[in-house]
């Protein structure tokens, strides 16, 4: 017996001296070291879809940037429903503002997943990286487009995430900065990307061209802008969708018409804690129909319910020509479809009586999961066909030495498509022509969130949006609390 | 190191030889009765040899030294010391001052109460049978100063939060509870009848458990069976019922129509009942939510002790339905305990105890927004519970959010069971030699599988309610869990020249964790219920936090590995039984923490001084006994994150292409390489005093400074923070502090045979404050108030952690004028909350009411708890009274959906309707209004006091027990929770999820229950 004790004590012994030693406690994480990454081909593939990944909160950016123009009224349940809605469409939203924070901070979020895969650019090699780190410089362009056009002059990082810490040391580089380096990236992406990708929701050249046009246009560098645009109208494979109503609809996602498109889908649910982690759009179901019910298959069985935000003012309702036939694809009148249809529907505050058809819930798939308000399938088309030939005609009609006649073509290829003839053609030339096709971006592109920043870039908003102060309104606010938690140097946006 | 350490022993070791000896042999006797004792130990002082008195009162030791001091310990008798002079010693015990004589467990070893030199309370198994608890954290609650439970709901099985001393950490503030030395998370797998004690150590004594003692330590032991003694059985049972305490007073339905009316016309809106003729009381929600639900709980158990062995079975089942759900809240345990000691030689015991515990827990969404008690409250009376087609109503098309749905509709949905099968054990070899050593060795370890079910049909609530289910959908998951405690030490106990008495421990310890994820699947799936589902269709991952983990570790189920290594030495030192240190110090190692801050020395003392040996004091008439107590030293919290330290690619990034998802890669936490442990400085003074051998009394003053907080403050949004799956760093930028008095006074009176009264008082002042929050914004925000509003909670230097931060009303606008003479405050009309002016952008008041108005406005912090506990027996009956009382606390009224059409509590009559109706509460409107703001309207005192139990037993008469062969046989009845006098217009004052920062917010808390038990006691 005293024999079997010593042997089960040495045993117990030498079983803690072996565990004694210090190397017990180190233990390798279940998940890889972000620092140890970018090794094969799949890691950067991988670290690329999560910096896409944040395309998908810019659902916040297009609903908001319609809110606060004179298309829509914030709606919601209550007064008090989401007050940073409410604030930004009563233009009197402040430097504390949760909505506007969450653009900050998503677009951000995206800026550093895009940095992460371009600041380990050089740490391996294979055949088509530029194609990824195209997407990657694209992706880091249309963030801080976002950025640059909420919030004007932004701390800017380039091939580097900024880093815990770094926060206290970096500075509001001034929007012009801001700008050049979104020209480089998209340069480089257009030159380095084919027209077409093999995954529909990848980004193209026709998309960096599109944007990067678009970026020339905030800028009033209409020359810069007609050159880009007439290249990608005259060599790129898009066209317009002969039915404007199948656009907004699930079987016309990723048509000819789409150049660029943000991809949702809704298999996946989603809560309201960390909506930008929603697979779904989730302004879409902000959108709907409060308590919109229909008899199953009826003819009102095609939408479901919502929260009843965004609701389209009757001004933007009328600023549609008779026998324009995106009038009924755009705006919903809910209480004539209840009508024809007989669904029934609640009204929400500032129940207007028209919603935004392109953007409201579908009947859901019998795949569709989760919270159904945040997680519809509906792809946003972020930059249409229809937006370029716009974006082209207003530069060419902008630019130093005007080509009216080129901007009249494609002015009239949108409005023919509109009207199904030719006979609402525009014929005007000059500064009328301007107006033309900023009225006609208004109707072809309302609900999309553009009109908010087409007016303040052609100066008419102070004149258009109640509420609107020039000198302070042209940009938000920086949030309050991203000034301090930057160790409070950044200077305040105009007037705020 | 370690190799040092045991050529140290050996060397010490060798260092003591064998001095002459003799053989003892004697019995011992009760001195009251002449009773022989059997299974008293006698142990040689200052040694770890010893025996136990067999079933005749006679023990046999052999080898005594000449000289050597036998001890004599026998549970409720007086403690003996005798000196060896002869081979036979005879003695007889008397009973003892029991709270002395008490052995406290103190980590890694006993030690006798008198002679501890730190906080440290011990609850016996006397006071677990006195209340009855289901959970054993109810036995703690108001028993013990400086100790305060929170039960994060009254629901069946639901967890408590224990806090011992305040609130140390804006983190994991829960105690380390270690269950016959194995770590435990959560005391409900083990039922309170196996219970033999629980010591909590609440100051520097607990720094034996270095890095993990921050929070303190509760021990607990299980019982174990008396050597020499026959089979004994004890078998308890009883059965009973429980109800709500309380049914918050609702506006009827033609209240409710009446006041609706009145909101929809202050703004303007077309009224919603045109009549309000008929509508009568409409639906009482709440009566048809609550139900009186049974509860059942048996446990028997069997000891055994022969003159080397002793061991005791124990089985248990418990089985409770919910006050809410009935069934579908029912909760069960069963539980079956084995421990078995045995002296394999006279020098190697082993000691070994197993538990197996199956718990089943039905759930019903409960303390969130939109939970069964929430509806309950929320859904207009109006609506009737059945729709004339026979199903469940829906709450009107608008004017009732998406949270609100028919209660009893989300009863009859919920399917769902989880169960957890636990085996838990522990295993020890002690071997005593060269007199005054003894080596333990003990293995202990937990194994637990997890799994839950949840089956969710088709079910519509109601248009856009979050609550809608599309699809039939089965999710199922495992866990699996396992960890181990291996603890190695040697203990050196000798006494010197009759009065310095050593004792010295060194150890060795290794802990290990790990678990795993074995399965979830959501499906598109059919059948009626959980136990007839049938899976089809496409597999899909749903956003179940638990299935993102799994997608994201792909490749490998692991969901973590965590390990202490730790090393730790104690030396305690008494001199003639009046001069008492101890000091411990201990290294851990923990894989929580970067290379930088791995490992950690903690170091602790406490000394004593026992005023009643000196000579001044000794059989002093009034003062029985006199001890001063002190310590202070350095513990530590590593309950926090795991690798905070790396920047891990564990974010979500994910996106769809082709309308497929795609996974990729993001990073997660932003890492913080500098992360360490929180260091807490615990200082305690105390005394304990026994007066006239009736009188005890304990005091403590505690001061305790917990620094380098770990705090994950709000972080610049421009470093990707706020990514899918991203959050902020941790960064030790925080310092508490918590100080108070504890008081805790007994008085037992034997006043004859027949009648004996014991009474047991304490309380418990505690000051909560935040020295320091180092982070930019200079505060900590959490908690939930509303929808879409700020954080309600903070922590920030020169408040209390977790304090309530908002608007400050002052009284109702009454006119017109006096809203626009007040400063200018978004939507205001009269009868709106008039909100104080305190500050603007710049510190300074600035004629607008903005959030630079909040301010603090109360916190969820107790100033003052105590407890009373009365018992008396008289004849063969006993009677047991326990209440508890806190004061001081507020709490958050957040069961208000506050909609256009959500019913509201009977309060609002009192509402404002003109100038002078009311100046406290605001007038209805559905309309834009700031009264739903976060203020002080909606945080009250939370004060209360609760009579916890009473119990009254009957012991059926000796002659008649004996008669059919029983040893005892008792009936008793119980009530619990009878009553609670507060001011809270809420449900239960208790109502806490526990959260640091973000607790006493009620949600529409599931109260306790009140419970009428009866019960039966047999021994034999």
């Amino acid at each position: 017996m005293i024999k079997n004790i010593k042997t089960y004590l040495i045993f117990a012994l030498t079983i803690s001296l072996v565990y004694s030693c210090d190397e017990f406690v180190d233990v390798q994480p279940t998940a890889e070291n972000s620092e140890d990454y970018f090794n094969t081909e799949q890691d950067y593939q991988k670290a690329l879809i999560g910096a896409y990944d944040l395309l998908q909160s810019t659902y916040l950016n297009v609903m908001l940037g319609e809110i606060a123009s004179d298309n829509t009224l914030s709606g919601g349940e209550s007064a008090t429903d989401v007050p940073g809605i409410q604030e930004v469409d009563d233009m009197i939203h402040t430097p504390v503002n949760a909505q506007l924070r969450d653009i900050w901070s998503w677009m951000y979020a995206g800026v550093n997943r895009a940095n992460y895969i371009l600041e380990f650019k050089d740490k391996t090699d294979f055949a088509g990286k530029n194609e990824i780190l195209a997407q990657a410089t694209f992706l880091r362009a249309y963030y801080y487009f976002e950025l640059v056009k909420w919030f004007g002059d932004v701390p800017l990082a380039v091939d580097k995430r900024i880093q815990f810490g770094e926060q206290f040391n970096i500075d509001r580089t001034p929007k012009a900065d801001v700008y050049a380096q979104i020209e480089l990236d998209l340069i480089y992406a257009a030159e380095n990307l084919p027209y077409v990708q093999s995954e529909p929701g990848r980004v193209t050249k026709g998309a960096a061209q599109a944007l990067l046009g678009k970026a020339y246009l905030y800028q009033n560098k209409f020359n810069e802008a007609a050159v880009v645009l007439d290249d990608l109208i005259a060599k790129g494979p898009y066209d317009l969708l002969t039915d404007y109503n199948l656009i907004f609809e699930e079987a016309g996602e990723n048509n000819i018409e789409s150049v660029f498109e943000v991809q949702y889908f809704d298999g996946q649910g989603a809560g309201f804690g960390c909506l930008q982690c929603s697979e779904g759009n989730v302004a879409v179901g902000f959108s709907g129909v409060r308590a919109y019910t229909a008899i199953p298959d009826s003819a009102g069985d095609i939408f479901t319910s919502g929260f009843s935000f965004n609701v389209p003012v009757k001004e933007v309702v009328d600023a549609f020509q008779v026998g324009d036939l995106r009038k009924n694809v755009a705006i919903l009148d809910i209480e004539a479809w209840a009508t024809a249809t007989g669904i029934t529907y609640g009204t929400g505050y500032e129940h207007t009586g028209y919603f935004n058809r392109k953007y409201i819930p579908r009947k859901r798939s019998s795949n569709a999961q989760g919270d159904r308000n945040l997680t519809n399938p509906n792809n946003y088309r972020a930059i249409r066909f229809a937006d370029v030939l716009l974006m082209a005609a207003e530069a060419n009609n902008r630019k130093p030495s005007p080509d009216d006649n080129k901007a009249r073509t494609y002015l009239n290829r949108v409005r023919e498509r509109a009207f199904g003839n030719a006979l609402n053609n525009i014929s005007s030339s000059g500064t009328t022509l301007t107006e033309n096709i900023l009225q006609e971006r208004r109707v072809e592109l309302v609900g999309e969130g553009h009109r908010f920043f087409d007016l303040v870039r052609t100066g008419k908003a102070a004149q258009e949006i109640n509420g609107f102060v020039a000198g302070k309104h042209e940009l938000f606010p920086i949030p309050a609390i991203e000034i301090q938690l930057a160790g409070g140097r950044w200077s305040q946006n105009p007037n705020y | 190191m370690k190799k040092k350490f045991t050529l140290l022993l050996f060397a010490l070791s060798t260092a003591f030889v064998f001095a002459q000896t003799t053989n003892v042999k004697g019995v011992v006797k009760d001195a009251v009765t002449g009773e022989t004792l059997p299974g008293v130990s006698v142990l040689i002082k200052g040694t770890s040899i010893g025996t136990e008195t067999d079933f005749d009162g006679v023990f046999t030791l052999s080898n005594v030294k000449q000289g050597a001091i036998l001890v004599f310990d026998y549970l409720g008798k007086k403690s003996k010391e005798v000196p060896v002079t002869s081979a036979t010693i005879n003695i007889s015990l008397e009973d003892a001052a029991e709270a002395l004589e008490e052995i406290v467990v103190i980590g890694y070893g006993t030690q006798r109460k008198k002679e501890v030199t730190g906080a440290v309370t011990v609850i016996s198994s006397a006071t677990i049978d006195d209340i009855k608890p289901t959970r054993i954290e109810q036995a703690l609650q108001g028993q013990v100063a400086g100790v305060n439970i929170t039960t994060s709901s009254g629901s069946p099985g639901a967890a408590a939060n224990i806090r011992i001393r305040g609130v140390s950490t804006n983190g994991d503030s829960r105690p380390l509870i270690l269950l016959d030395g194995r770590v435990i998370e959560d005391l409900s797998v083990v039922n309170p009848s196996d219970i033999e004690s629980i010591n909590i150590l609440k100051d520097a004594t607990a720094g034996i458990y270095g890095v993990r003692a921050a929070n303190g330590v509760i021990l607990v032991t299980t019982k174990t069976g008396r050597k020499a003694t026959p089979f004994k059985s004890s078998l308890n049972m009883y059965v009973g019922f429980q109800q709500t305490t309380r049914e918050i007073p609702l506006l009827n339905a033609t209240e409710y129509a009446l006041l609706a009316n009145e909101a929809f016309a202050a703004n303007g809106e077309a009224l919603p009942f045109a009549s309000i003729a008929g509508l009568g009381q409409g639906t009482n929600w709440q009566k048809n939510v609550f139900e009186t639900a049974p509860m059942f709980s048996i446990d028997y158990s069997l000891n055994k002790g022969t003159e080397k062995s002793t061991f005791s079975l124990g089985l248990s089942v418990l089985d409770q339905d919910g006050i809410v759900g009935g069934s579908k809240s029912n909760f069960n345990r069963r539980n079956i305990r084995f421990n078995f000691d045995t002296e394999l030689t006279d020098k190697l015991k082993l000691s070994t105890s197993t538990i197996f515990t199956n718990t089943n827990k039905k759930n019903l969404i409960e303390n969130v927004l939109g939970s069964v008690l929430f509806n309950a409250l929320n859904m207009p009376p109006t609506t009737p519970v059945y729709a004339t087609d026979g199903q469940f109503s829906l709450p009107p098309a608008t004017g009732t959010g998406i949270e609100v749905a028919n209660p009893l509709a989300q009863v009859d949905i919920a399917d769902n069971r989880s169960w957890v099968n636990k085996i838990s054990g522990s295993y020890g070899l002690n071997y005593s030699f060269l007199d005054n050593f003894s080596f333990e060795t003990r293995i202990q370890l937990n194994f637990a599988s997890s799994k839950s079910n949840a089956f969710n049909p088709i079910a519509n609530f109601g248009n856009g309610s979050v609550f809608n289910n599309f699809v039939t959908s089965f999710s199922q998951s495992e866990q699996n869990y396992f960890d181990y405690t291996f603890d190695n030490f040697i203990k050196y106990e000798k006494t010197f020249n009759d009065k310095h008495d050593v004792k010295v421990l060194l150890g060795h310890s290794i802990f290990k964790t790990i678990g795993r994820f074995m399965k979830g699947i959501t499906s598109f799936a059919s059948g009626t219920n959980m136990n007839d589902v049938s899976i089809g269709g496409p597999l899909n991952e749903t956003s179940d936090a638990l299935l993102i983990h799994l997608q994201r570790n792909r490749g490998s189920n692991l969901l973590y590995d965590s390990r202490l290594l730790s090393y730790f030495a104690r030396f305690q030192y008494g001199y003639d039984g009046k001069y008492l240190i101890s000091a411990v110090i201990r290294r851990d190692g923990s894989t929580v923490f970067g290379s930088k801050n791995k490992f950690g020395y903690f170091p602790t003392a406490s000394l004593g001084w026992v005023a009643s040996e000196e000579d001044f004091l000794k059989d002093n008439k009034v003062i029985n006994f006199l001890k001063f107590r002190a310590s202070y030293g350095i513990v530590g919290n590593d309950r926090i994150r795991a690798f905070g330290f790396l920047s891990l690619l564990d974010g979500e990034g994910e996106y769809v292409f082709n309308n497929t998802l795609q996974n990729g890669v993001a990073f997660g936490g932003v890492a913080n390489p500098e992360i360490r442990w929180e260091k807490q400085l615990p200082l305690d003074f105390g005394l304990d005093i026994e007066l006239f051998n009736k009188i005890n009394i304990t005091a403590d003053y505690f001061k305790k400074v917990t620094e380098d907080l770990l705090v994950q403050p709000q972080t610049s949004g421009i470093i990707g923070v706020a990514a899918p799956g991203a959050s902020a760093p941790f960064v030790n930028a925080g310092t508490v502090e918590n100080k108070g008095f504890e008081f805790s006074i007994g008085y037992k009176e034997i006043i004859s045979d027949d009648f004996k009264f014991n009474v047991n008082y304490n309380f418990t002042t505690l000051k909560n404050n935040v020295t320091f929050v180092g982070n930019s914004t200079g505060f900590i925000e959490g908690g939930e108030f509303g929808v879409g509003q700020g954080f309600p909670s903070r922590m920030e230097a020169g408040f209390p952690i977790g304090y309530f931060y908002g608007l400050k009303t002052n009284g109702i606008f009454q006119t017109q004028a006096e809203v626009d003479a007040h400063a200018t405050q978004t939507n205001a009309a009269p009868g709106d909350l008039r909100f104080e002016d305190i500050s603007g952008p710049d510190g300074i008041p600035d004629g607008k009411i903005t959030d630079d108005d909040r301010t603090y406005i109360g916190d969820p912090i107790a100033d003052l708890t105590m407890g009373l506990n009365l018992s008396f027996n008289y004849k063969n009956f006993d009677f047991n009274a326990y209440a508890f009382a806190s004061i001081g606390n507020e709490i958050v009224r957040n069961y208000e959906r506050n909609l256009p059409k959500t019913n509201r509590a009977t309060y609002f009559l009192d509402r404002w309707t003109g100038p002078g109706t009311s100046n406290s509460f605001p007038r209805v409107t559905t309309g834009a209004t700031s009264n739903n703001l976060f203020s002080d309207f909606y945080v009250e005192d939370g004060s209360f006091l609760r009579l916890q139990s009473v119990q009254l037993g009957y012991t059926l008469g000796e002659t008649f027990t004996k008669k059919i062969e029983f040893d005892s046989v008792r009936f008793y009845f119980t009530a619990s929770n009878l009553f609670t006098l507060t001011k809270y217009k809420g449900y239960d004052p208790t109502a806490s999820n526990g959260a640091p920062i973000g607790g006493g917010i009620d949600q529409g808390f599931y109260p306790s229950p009140k419970t009428f038990l009866f019960g039966i006691n047999v021994n034999f």
